[in-house]
């Protein structure tokens, strides 16, 4: 063989074994779909051993379920189902005696109950009879009188829901009391899905429970995920692109469940002070690591005016707020500017930096 | 060259070029499986129809979901529940969606329409 032939045929070699090294230790993509907590959770993850991909998702979404069942508040009674809810067994008991629970319950309970006092009681995880009242947890719901509304609002104060964090025990002081973990629960069950995940050693994924968003690294092109924010007026729109990394997004808004009364529109998302749906604002999304902190939160500034809950956002460490208010105007954190992308400024107000 | 040197080289040529296009087959995969924008309607987890966007016309499909039919609108680009026989209404409320990555989700009938295709997006909060 002369030099001339050696050459390419070194390069070539070199070029082949390259691509057979990369190929041997290439990132897979894993993606799955499953119908839980009333909703769709997507989770997608990347890695390099297929097996352990497909362990871990299985290992999260059993995760996700075990949360659900404890906090599953609609099961008929005397099913297997509502015995391995925590919810409807404290629910059950409401008035009567504590009841002991699991430590994921407590935990759900305690964080919950930490920021209705912050927020004053704008959101109250002792909402359940309003929310039956309105029949939102069912298939018709309906405008309740304002005789059966002030009734219902006795029953909600989370300072009667008694938390025991020694023995385990949740307890309920009023007969007729009622907790509903709606806007808990599947972000609390997000998070802990995450950090399964996280023990596999998956250090890329995206969790997508019903629009309920964590991710996990950065995305598969080594950038931040970007996450659009449904624009709550135009449905097939996105109203702002976020880049996140190593967090979670959530947002709360007013087209889900609603229907139409006397002319006027009703939504889920209930004032736990007032026990009619919260006006203010039409979409609220947060940004934070804690899945299930920014889920409680997002109700929280779904509920408060926007001054209000920009101001309580600012004196949250890592908590950032996305807000489209009743009167069409985009609101957002200071520290989003610059990060933030904003593509519908032509259907709302937004000026920039208030 | 000999004949051995042209055979060898020969060999190690389409060994390096069907490895690179592995390679880069492997990449673009990573990121993102299928470019061309269609709404792809599954229950219970089986797809029952991909329907390639735009449509010329626009078309009401009915999809079979475990609790009776649902009627799917599409629209150009754009995909929604029309109607649906759970009482909840939720999946009708949701509206039309059309960005890769959105979804429309019927709890009940256990039916998931996504848009799929080229997105900028990750992913969507709702």
């Amino acid at each position: 063989m002369t030099r001339r032939t050696i050459l390419p045929i070194a390069v070539l070699v070199l070029l082949g074994g390259l691509a057979w090294f990369q190929y041997s230790r290439r990132f897979q993509e894993y993606r799955s779909d499953q119908f839980l907590m009333d909703t769709l959770i997507s989770i997608t993850v990347y890695g390099k051993n297929q097996e352990l991909l497909r362990t871990a998702v299985a290992a999260a979404y059993a995760e996700m379920r075990r949360i659900a069942e404890l906090a599953d508040g609609f099961p008929q009674p005397g099913t297997a189902a509502w015995r391995s809810s925590d919810i409807c067994r404290i629910n059950d008991q409401a008035g009567k005696a504590p009841v002991p629970v699991d430590d994921d319950t407590v935990a759900m309970l305690l964080q919950a109950q930490k920021y209705s006092r912050l927020s004053h009681g704008a959101f109250d995880v002792t909402v359940g009879p309003l929310m039956e009242l309105w029949g939102f947890g069912g298939n018709n719901p309906h405008l309740p009188s304002p005789e059966q509304i002030r009734a219902a609002l006795t029953l909600v104060n989370s300072e009667d829901m008694i938390v025991n964090k020694q023995d385990h025990t949740v307890f309920l002081r009023k007969a007729g009391m009622k907790l509903d973990l709606g806007a808990v629960a599947k972000g609390y069950a997000t998070e802990k899905a995450a950090s399964v995940l996280a023990q596999y050693g998956i250090d890329k994924a995206l969790i997508d429970a019903g629009g309920n968003i964590r991710v996990i690294g950065r995305n598969s092109r080594n950038s931040p995920w970007k996450i659009g924010i449904k624009d709550p007026r135009t449905s097939d729109a996105i109203v702002a692109i976020l880049p996140l990394v190593d967090t979670s997004a959530v947002t709360s808004a007013d087209y889900y469940r609603a229907f139409e009364e006397q002319g006027k529109r009703y939504h889920h998302i209930l004032d736990p002070r007032t026990g009619y749906s919260a006006t203010h604002t039409i979409s609220a999304t947060v940004i934070t690591k804690d899945a299930g902190l920014a889920d409680i939160l997002s109700t929280v500034f779904f509920v408060l005016p926007a001054e209000k809950s920009l101001e309580l956002a600012a004196t949250l460490p890592g908590v950032e707020l996305f807000l489209v208010t009743a009167d069409s105007r985009i609101r957002h954190s200071p520290t989003l500017s610059g990060t933030i992308e904003i593509t519908r400024s032509d259907a709302y107000r937004y000026d920039e930096g208030r | 060259m000999t004949k051995g040197d042209k055979l060898l080289l020969a060999v190690l040529l389409l060994f390096s070029t069907l490895s690179t296009g592995l390679l880069y087959s492997r990449f673009s995969s990573f990121s993102r499986s299928s470019s061309a924008l269609q709404a792809v309607i599954s229950v219970h987890g089986d797809v029952v129809r991909t329907v390639s966007l735009p449509v010329a016309t626009r078309t009401a499909l009915t999809v079979q979901g475990r609790v009776g039919p649902s009627i799917v609108e599409i629209e150009g680009s754009r995909v929604r529940m029309r109607e649906a026989p759970c009482p909840g209404r939720i999946c009708i409320n949701q509206g039309w969606v059309g960005q890769p990555g959105q979804s429309i989700v019927c709890m009940p009938g256990e039916i998931l329409i996504r848009i799929e295709g080229a997105s900028p997006l990750d992913g969507v909060t709702r």
